[in-house]
């Protein structure tokens, strides 16, 4: 039990809920995620976007298609599908759950 | 993949074509990435879409490097390489960062990153050493990888030991292979021979041999040619140690001697197909430890990934002049490591043997197709005689049974095999048990059926009965048969078997006298013609006539009430006798192995001529001396 493994597991809880919700603000490629996420102080490595999108796109969560880049390879865009969109609104009420439910008790003290 | 050389003045810059983008980049900063693209597709492997994942990033990479060029630099440098790779993270980076914890929690457990490195030397000692056959990297059975994992030397040895000393260890091998449990083993040197596919000539052989003991891949080439050299010289005769050599023995023997030699090696020494296999031909220990940390986690797919290595345009023959990236201590966990392929050689020599053994395997199952058929054929031809031998009811559906379970079942099991064979399905084991088990069912109700049958036979019963015979006027008594008057054949065909002009046919080209003991029945009799006629001398002045009625039953008594039930009416004219061609028995006896033997006793004095009709129904006995019988 270290200090590095905790926070990783607490960051890992909400990646999905972040990038979702990034995704349904905005079509977003996987660049325009990791700019997103790090704006916000979320550090996260590009490396482990991809297989999380790869699992919500093959679990049916998320949509892509291929836009034409001046800058590079064509790039895939992704958007959340209906089931994504259910999804997302039931991890934003677990999420809610959540930091209510933390605060109270972080607040308590 | 093409790429152009540009030497510059420093490094060596090569324009790679990069997922559509190409990319001016030196030397070493390519074989970063191709090493860090490398040890991605392993580690993306086990993912569901893992190449689509590992694409995914390509492209952005290639993005990112088109975004540098665009600021202006030259190329892309091992440093702008290091700092992408570290903005998108290394897989070891991946599991502290995000793991799918089902599948990670049982290796991490117990074990914190950091303390990795160290605890390799420890999970290798906790393992049990035992010996198994190894699946993950066989020649044939995989006994020798299995026995060098045991040793902790490099199958190849073993191998050569096995082939040099074949005889001895032929029986050995054998055993082996038989008591060995299989399981799929890691490589546990670090040090391997193996062909190198980037320097090769033939099979890479001389290459691997380099790259082994770390020489130019010409030496051993020149050491494999150089016996066929000197003996090309030697043949011509331009050399003047001509003699010299022909002294020693440079000769044809030589020289196979050292083609079987390569051939042996190409068979027995794996192809160095994933990177991780290439370190370990060249055995650098230090270089190992990193790249194993970049290989890491290699539990499975490394063959999509060699496969996928042409596909990314990152082809290059060299990870022989890698040095930059930080070396760490981190080793991988001890998962089983990529099987070393077979090599080509061998495929081709497994092919011919398969193919000589699908020939063989065709053959039988023609032969036995045409046995099945030949039962088919010849059970339809005995089909109609069954009444003969069984009871209706429970005897014939037992037949049925039998039947189709000896012969149907394994004919469908084997159209069924043949067409997913050739459907490619997967095979279903559950298919031959169940065909298996009911061709069993089948001989067991053969078995039952058999000892019925036999049963009905099991007792024999004779019942004696004396003739009226008139005295004969004349000193010679002439015997005759008397033709049976009915169309018997066609009552048979008729009345005992069905209205079947077929089984009539059938038996009309039977020769029933020599094949069948019984000749032929009517509507409520069979007719035998199973009959011995025996002479012998008379102890007084008369003839006798007696006839000796046989059958077999299942009990004593059946078979006695079936004896008495003959009829065989032997009548008299005078000083002829006839005997008519067949005897009768109700149908419902059925066949059971019925005789009569008609004794005629001749008196001294007296003379008896047999017609040549009755030449088939005289005993072998010698006239006169009578036949003893058996009487219960």
């Amino acid at each position: 039990m270290n200090i590095e493994n905790t926070q990783s597991q607490m960051r890992k809880g909400v990646l999905e809920y972040c990038i979702l919700s990034i995704i349904r603000r905005n079509e977003a490629y996987p660049g325009d995620i990791i700019d997103e996420m790090k704006g916000a102080g979320l550090q996260m490595l590009e490396g482990t976007l991809y297989p999380l999108l790869n699992r919500l796109k093959n679990g049916g969560f998320l949509s892509y298609r291929w836009v034409e880049s001046t800058s590079g390879p064509p790039r895939k865009y992704f958007r959340l599908t209906e089931k994504g969109e259910r999804f997302y609104v039931l991890l934003q009420a677990t999420w809610n759950e959540l930091v209510s439910g933390v605060e109270t008790l972080t607040a308590g003290k | 993949m093409k790429f152009i050389l540009h030497v510059t003045d420093m490094k060596k810059v090569i324009n790679i074509n990069f997922q559509g983008q190409v990319i001016a980049i030196e030397e070493d900063a390519y074989e970063v990435l191709k090493l860090y693209i490398d040890s991605l597709k392993v580690y993306f492997s086990r993912e569901e879409d893992g190449d689509e994942i590992v694409n995914d990033i390509e492209c952005r990479i290639a993005e990112l490097f088109g975004n540098r060029l665009k600021h202006g630099i030259p190329c892309i440098t091992v440093e702008d390489v290091e700092s992408i790779i570290a903005s998108i993270g290394r897989p070891r980076d991946f599991d502290a960062d995000y793991e799918e914890v089902s599948r990670e929690t049982s290796r991490d457990q117990g074990e914190g990153r950091s303390t990795r490195g160290e605890s390799r030397e420890g999970t290798k000692g906790e393992e049990p050493r035992k010996l198994y056959r190894n699946s993950s990297d066989k020649i044939i059975g995989g006994v020798c990888s299995g026995l060098a994992h045991f040793l902790k030397v490099d199958p190849v040895w073993i191998r050569l030991l096995f082939v040099i000393l074949f005889g001895v260890f032929f029986w050995v091998y054998l055993v082996l292979w038989i008591v060995l449990k299989e399981m799929p083993l890691g490589s546990n040197v670090t040090k391997r021979f193996y062909r190198n596919p980037n320097d090769r000539v033939l099979g890479g052989v001389c290459g691997g041999l380099a790259a082994y003991f770390k020489i130019d891949s010409w030496i051993p080439r020149v050491l494999f040619l150089l016996p066929l050299i000197l003996n090309v010289m030697g043949m011509f005769s331009i050399f003047p140690l001509n003699r010299f050599f022909d002294h020693v023995g440079f000769n044809l023997n030589i020289n196979s001697g050292i083609l079987l030699l390569y051939i042996v090696l190409w068979i027995i020494i794996p192809e160095a197909k994933t990177v991780k296999q290439k370190l370990e031909m060249m055995g650098e220990e230090e270089y190992i430890q990193s790249i194993r940390d970049r290989v890491s986690d290699n539990v499975s797919g490394c063959k999509s990934r060699t496969e996928g290595d042409a596909s990314t345009g990152l082809t290059s023959d060299g990870t022989s002049d890698y040095t930059s990236g930080p070396a760490s201590s981190h080793t991988f966990a001890h998962t089983p490591a990529p099987a070393p392929a077979r090599s080509g050689c061998l495929n081709a020599l497994i092919l011919s043997a398969k193919i000589v053994l699908f020939m063989f395997v065709g053959l039988f199952a023609l032969v036995l197709f045409s046995l099945f058929a030949g039962f088919l054929f010849t059970g339809a031809r005995w089909m109609p005689l069954k009444s003969l031998f069984l009871d209706p009811g429970y005897e014939s559906h037992l037949l049925i049974i039998s039947f189709c379970l000896l012969i149907l079942v394994p004919l469908i099991a084997m159209v069924t095999w043949l067409i997913r064979r050739v459907m490619k399905a997967k095979s279903r084991p559950v298919i031959g048990v169940v065909a298996a088990v009911l061709w069993m069912g089948g001989l067991v109700s053969v078995g039952l059926l058999t000892s019925r049958v036999a049963h009905k036979f099991s007792v024999e019963y004779s019942s004696e009965e004396k003739a009226q015979i008139a005295p004969v006027s004349v000193d010679k008594m002439y015997v005759e048969m008397l033709p049976y008057g009915d169309d018997y054949a066609e009552l048979m065909a008729r009345d005992l078997f069905g209205c079947n002009i077929g089984t009539f046919r059938f038996f009309d080209e039977f020769d029933d006298r020599t094949i069948l003991p019984y000749y032929t029945a009517n509507e409520d009799s069979l007719l035998f013609a199973n009959i011995n006629l025996q002479v012998r001398h008379s102890y007084d002045s008369l003839f006798h006539v007696r006839t000796i009625a046989t059958v077999r039953g299942r009990t004593q008594r059946s078979a006695k009430t079936d004896a008495l039930q003959f009829n065989y009416p032997i009548t008299q004219n005078d000083s002829v006798l006839f005997l008519p061609e067949f005897f009768s028995v109700p149908v419902e006896q059925g066949f059971r192995n019925q005789s009569i033997t008609v004794e005629i006793a001749v008196p001294a004095g007296k003379t008896i001529e047999v017609s040549d009709a009755l030449d088939e129904y005289k005993s072998e006995n010698s006239p006169g001396v009578p036949r003893k019988r058996m009487r219960r």
